[in-house]
């Protein structure tokens, strides 16, 4: 239970008790008070971030609507990033999507596909893959649809999303018309995204959230509803006070196209919510994939997957929808991981200033607790929050969270200087007894930095063997965060690769078992916010020197793997076992 | 309600009764009359000196107790005569007069003694009316409105009579969530005094209670229409608030403060509507304006100190809060608002907001509030289940709900530390009392959503996710309405 300021309205000026939630104009957040700071835990942390996005060629600003104020909150959400190996070359390259502005798309508005030289530094190679493109694009994921060993990619626009497909050549072909993801009606807002073989027929699917039903025409601007204020200041509109988007399901044909199929899978029975980044994952370790989807000002969404094309939402009843006090939240990103090692899959979704990020633990079940408090991660509800991961930054064996944090309002700061636009990124180390221990200074620059973040991606940029993390920054280039991590912990890295299973064996969930934890992964095609991972499961192991593995394919095939040795990377394959890796070189 | 005119007709009556009426044989004629003259022409200091005089011969004698007991209540001394009647029933239990004399008195102090010697007069006299009457308000003050219904029931063909009768039971329908009824109940008492306004505000009361604030500004209409006294004023200011008809409310709400700046309520409902609406500033200069009036109306500090923190202005809160406290230290909510200053101000440091409820606990250990802020703030620190902090606060919480069934806000946090500590079923009991009052509570949906998924019990659930549902987009619109204005103190018209 919170107390606040508002509650003091339970005083009542009338001595009637009445409970009134400080639900902020357009947005929902609690306005609840931060969880006192526990005294510093003295450990060392031996990741240290900084930023080399300049160095490594990353220039081009991620242009996103307005830069001093935002007319629409079409301008204000931002959108994801990726690492993907789109050439199969081994090394993580970088996939950054990008908005425009409301007078006209800026010459440097497009997204952007930067290849790895492998050295540190990135070639931007968006033109010649074909994947120059200027809109609202919000989100992607990234996934081999059509099984032919290179990831594909999916980017959600206001407007119509994209399927690219991976040509195995370096080029891309936009191939949305063919597959049968053309929208016909009025344009969508397409938010988050995921692939995900939800009838386990080896195709993955396509899950889409959207966002809200958006018009230029017909949106208010700032200060012409109460929902276009906060905190006195006007404001750009919503989400609340616009109507709600659908979210959709499309089933893979097998044969390049995808056929909707929301209504009968029962997804369309949820029609009032504003979707934002969806995960989907086999929550409740039936062998199914359900999804989950994170959604803004309106209780989130858990689709329980009923092994027969159908889906049950359940996200309240389960657990996760709304914050311990039964109230909504502005559901942005999502980590997903397993924060207390009992190998299951919990999650850490982010909200909105004045309001904690929440962290679900899952009982294994599907069924979550919140446990923000409890796990100490309540300190923080400073910053509107976004990208988040749940991953062992350290290699301690421990998974730790890092997300990144930015304002939706860069005009409130000239008359609150108290909400600033750009604000820092928020990392919390795992200290491994199920609370966490916020760090700044100690994180390094890349953590201190202030800039207003949206998407972020967690990877392995230069294959050393820890997380590097890409992070999106609203009309500035982006940040590329390299953890040069200190001390002799020990890691393993892990690439699948289905064969009865979709081959990017996404919705795959691995159990790792070192020194005497065990940990769950899952491999997923978003999360964070808007974004897609480095699809190789990263696995710290502290001072632990080999690793057992239990791979749970999305085909329903259970594989056991001993004795891995540790700090490496290893490839498996589906029914067949360790491979030799591709393009790998330390 | 109001009874003093029940009771001077009581008193009347009963004067007028043993004044007509036979007397005891034992008492000599003479001595009766010469004690009656006195009290028909209200000489009541000659009543008694001839009563006492009477009592010399003839002590057991209950009428004699009873004329006492007449004369000094005529004298206004209450305490002599409840004294007399009460020795009066002693002599004779059954003695209707004395038994009825000593039930008003006790029922005019609001005790709850009144009560079986009503029930003793129903005993006796079945048809009673005043009793019933008396009987149905006095379970009504007391929370019984079971009870009170029960009596208006039993004697409906009487009591529908009795415009105060109406009032309770109409009442007490209306806590029982009679709805319907209860402004049948009050449309019927318009009908009968068209003219009263008491009636009439009655009727709207009702019927803003019940959500229909259009239909209690048409039932007030009348009384707008001509010269409306403050009452009626404030409650139409409440039901164009509830019809979302804020500029009517505001102005409605200044012309009750023009009729009246005196009184202290009206800043109140002010600042009620300036904190709904986010207008703390505006709440603060209303309550300041009252101030200049009603400079020691520890209300108003209250309601102040409320609106700075808001504001965020902690040391003017502070100040505030104190100043109500010393002007009204009986009033626990002040105590309760520094605690929760206290809790605001140290959010990095709750051991020094609990040193703060502790301390005010020592002074006010009956103070349910107060042992809820203990629970909540404990609460924050997520103690470990079976940790000494954990039962500390569900203690408190227990403690709160215990001295203040009625704080849904302590149900709610004591559904938490059960569910924190699977104690499943508690848990949802809690929620179904806090639902029981406020079926829209969205904490208490949502725990006993929880709750009932951890007891396996799923039956109840889908229906409860509609109500949650409904419940959110309630809020949210409620939200909507309330951020649709701002308040704004006019700058005043220039000198001419």
């Amino acid at each position: 239970m919170t107390i606040s300021r508002r509650s003091f309205v339970l005083l009542s000026l009338c001595a009637s008790a009445r409970q009134l939630i400080g639900q902020e104009q357009g947005i929902a957040s609690r306005t609840i008070a931060a969880q006192p700071k526990p005294a510093p835990s003295g450990r060392p942390f031996n990741a240290h971030f900084t930023d080399i996005a300049k160095d490594a060629g990353l220039h081009f600003p991620t242009i996103y609507g307005g830069i001093d104020s935002k007319k629409y909150i079409m301008e204000a959400n931002g959108c994801g990033c990726a690492f993907i190996d789109y050439d199969n070359d081994g090394w993580m390259d970088i996939f950054i999507l990008s908005g425009t502005r409301l007078e006209g798309d800026s010459p440097e508005a497009t997204n952007r596909l930067y290849k790895n030289n492998r050295d540190g530094t990135f070639t931007d190679v968006t033109q010649q893959a074909g994947l120059k493109a200027v809109g609202w694009a919000n989100g992607v994921c990234v996934g081999d649809y059509n099984n032919d060993g290179f990831d594909d990619i999916y980017c959600t626009y206001f407007g119509q999303n994209r399927l690219y497909r991976n040509n195995g050549n370096g080029t891309f072909t936009d191939v949305t018309k063919e597959a049968g993801l053309l929208d016909t009606g009025p344009a969508r807002w397409g938010a988050g995204c995921a692939f995900v073989d939800y009838n386990r027929d080896g195709h993955l699917d396509l899950f889409v959230s959207n966002y809200i039903r958006f018009s230029f025409e017909h949106a208010p601007v700032p200060g012409e509803k109460s929902t276009c204020n906060w905190k006195g200041v006007p404001v750009n509109c919503g989400p609340r006070g616009l109507p709600t988007g659908r979210h959709s399901l499309y089933r893979n044909n097998g044969n390049g196209t995808f056929t909707d199929v929301t209504r009968q899978a029962g997804i369309d029975v949820a029609t009032d919510s504003y979707g934002m980044t969806v995960v989907a994952a086999d929550f409740d370790e039936d062998g199914w994939p359900d999804i989950f989807v994170a959604c803004d000002s309106t209780p989130s969404l858990l689709f329980m997957n009923n092994h027969d094309g159908t889906f049950r939402e359940e996200g309240v009843t389960r657990g996760v929808a709304l914050s311990d006090d039964g109230m909504e939240q502005a559901g942005m990103g999502v980590g997903i991981g397993d924060y207390n090692l009992d190998g299951h899959l919990d999650l850490f979704k982010t909200h909105f200033v004045s309001d904690t990020s929440g962290l679900y633990r899952n009982d294994g079940k599907g069924n979550f607790d919140e446990v923000t408090r409890a796990a100490k991660t309540g300190v923080e509800t400073r910053f509107t929050s976004w990208g988040a991961g749940m991953v062992d930054l350290d290699n301690d064996g421990n998974p730790d969270v890092l997300f990144v944090t930015g304002s939706v309002y860069p005009e409130v700061e000239k008359t609150l200087p108290q909400y600033p636009y750009k604000t820092p990124r928020v990392l919390f180390r795992n200290l491994g007894n199920g609370t966490f221990e916020e760090l700044d200074s100690q994180g390094g620059d890349g953590i201190t930095a202030m800039h207003s973040s949206r998407g972020c991606a967690f990877g392995d940029f230069d294959n050393d063997g820890d997380i590097d993390v890409l992070i999106v920054n609203m009309n500035e280039p982006p940040s590329l965060l390299r953890n040069d991590l200190q001390g002799k912990q020990n890691w393993l890295k892990i690439r699948l690769e289905g064969v009865k299973s979709n081959r990017s064996a996404i919705g795959a969930r691995v159990i790792a078992h070192y020194g005497n934890k065990i940990q769950a992964q899952a491999l997923v095609s978003q999360s964070s916010y808007y974004s897609c991972n480095d699809p190789r499961l990263h696995f710290g192991l502290g001072a632990a020197t080999e690793i057992a593995l239990d791979i749970y394919w999305p085909s329903g095939l259970h594989e056991h793997v001993p004795q891995v040795a540790a700090n490496q990377l290893v490839t498996i394959r589906e029914s067949t076992g360790i491979v030799p890796n591709r393009g790998w070189k330390r | 309600m109001k009874t003093d005119s029940v009771a001077g007709r009581i008193q009347w009556a009963l004067l007028l009764l043993f004044l007509q009426a036979g007397m005891f044989g034992q008492t000599p004629n003479e001595r009766v009359q010469a004690i009656t003259s006195a009290l028909q022409e209200r000489d009541f200091a000659k009543a008694l000196q001839s009563v006492q005089s009477a009592l010399q011969s003839s002590p057991n004698n209950p009428q004699l107790w009873m004329f006492q007991g007449l004369a000094y209540a005529g004298e206004n001394d209450s305490k002599s005569a409840l004294a007399s009647y009460k020795h009066a029933i002693r002599i004779a239990p059954d003695y209707l007069p004395a038994l009825e004399g000593a039930a008003q008195i006790e029922y005019e102090a609001g005790s709850a003694e009144a009560i079986p010697l009503l029930q003793h007069v129903l005993k006796l006299r079945p048809d009673d009316v005043t009793s019933n009457a008396m009987l149905t308000v006095l379970a009504e003050k007391n929370g019984d409105c079971a009870t009170a219904v029960e009596h208006y029931v039993a004697g409906e063909h009487l009591l529908d009579t009795q415009p105060f009768a109406l009032q309770g039971y109409g009442a007490c329908l209306l806590k029982l969530n009679q709805t319907d009824k209860a402004i049948e109940v009050f449309q019927q008492l318009v009908a009968k005094q068209p003219e009263d306004p008491q009636s009439r505000r009655g009727l709207a009361a009702v019927q803003l209670a019940t959500g229909k604030p259009q239909d209690a500004l048409a039932t007030l209409q009348p009384l707008l229409d001509s010269a409306p006294d403050v009452s009626t004023l404030r409650l139409a200011a409440a039901a164009y608030e509830a019809n979302k008809d804020t500029p009517s409310a505001v102005k409605t709400l200044r012309d009750a403060i023009v009729k009246d700046p005196r009184q202290v309520a009206l800043y109140v409902d002010f600042a009620e509507i300036a904190m709904d609406h986010q207008s703390f500033q505006t709440g603060v200069e209303m309550i300041d304006s009252g101030l200049k009036l009603q400079p020691n109306a520890a209300p108003l500090y209250l309601a102040r100190g409320v609106l700075y923190v808001q504001l965020a202005d902690y040391e003017k809160a502070g100040a505030d809060f104190e100043r109500a406290e010393a002007l009204d230290p009986k009033q626990g909510m002040n105590g309760a608002a520094q605690s929760m200053l206290a809790e605001e101000q140290n959010q990095s440091d709750p051991s020094r907001a609990l040193a703060t409820v502790r301390a005010k606990l020592v002074k006010q250990p009956g103070e349910a509030f107060l042992w809820y802020l203990q629970a909540a703030i404990l609460s924050q620190k997520s103690p470990e289940p079976g940790s000494a902090e954990f039962q500390q606060g569900l203690d408190s919480a227990k403690k709160a709900v215990t001295l203040q069934p009625s704080l849904t806000a302590a149900h709610n946090v004591l559904a938490k530390y059960y569910l924190d500590s699977s104690q499943n079923e508690l848990a949802a009991k809690e929620c179904r009392i806090v639902l029981e009052k406020d079926p829209s509570d969205q904490s208490a949906l949502y725990h006993l959503v929880i709750a009932l998924r951890k007891t396996n019990s799923q039956a109840e659930i889908p229906d409860l996710l509609k109500r949650l549902a409904k419940a959110r987009q309630q809020a949210t619109r409620q939200e909507g309405e309330r951020n649709r204005y701002k308040l704004v103190i006019a700058p005043p018209e220039p000198a001419r």
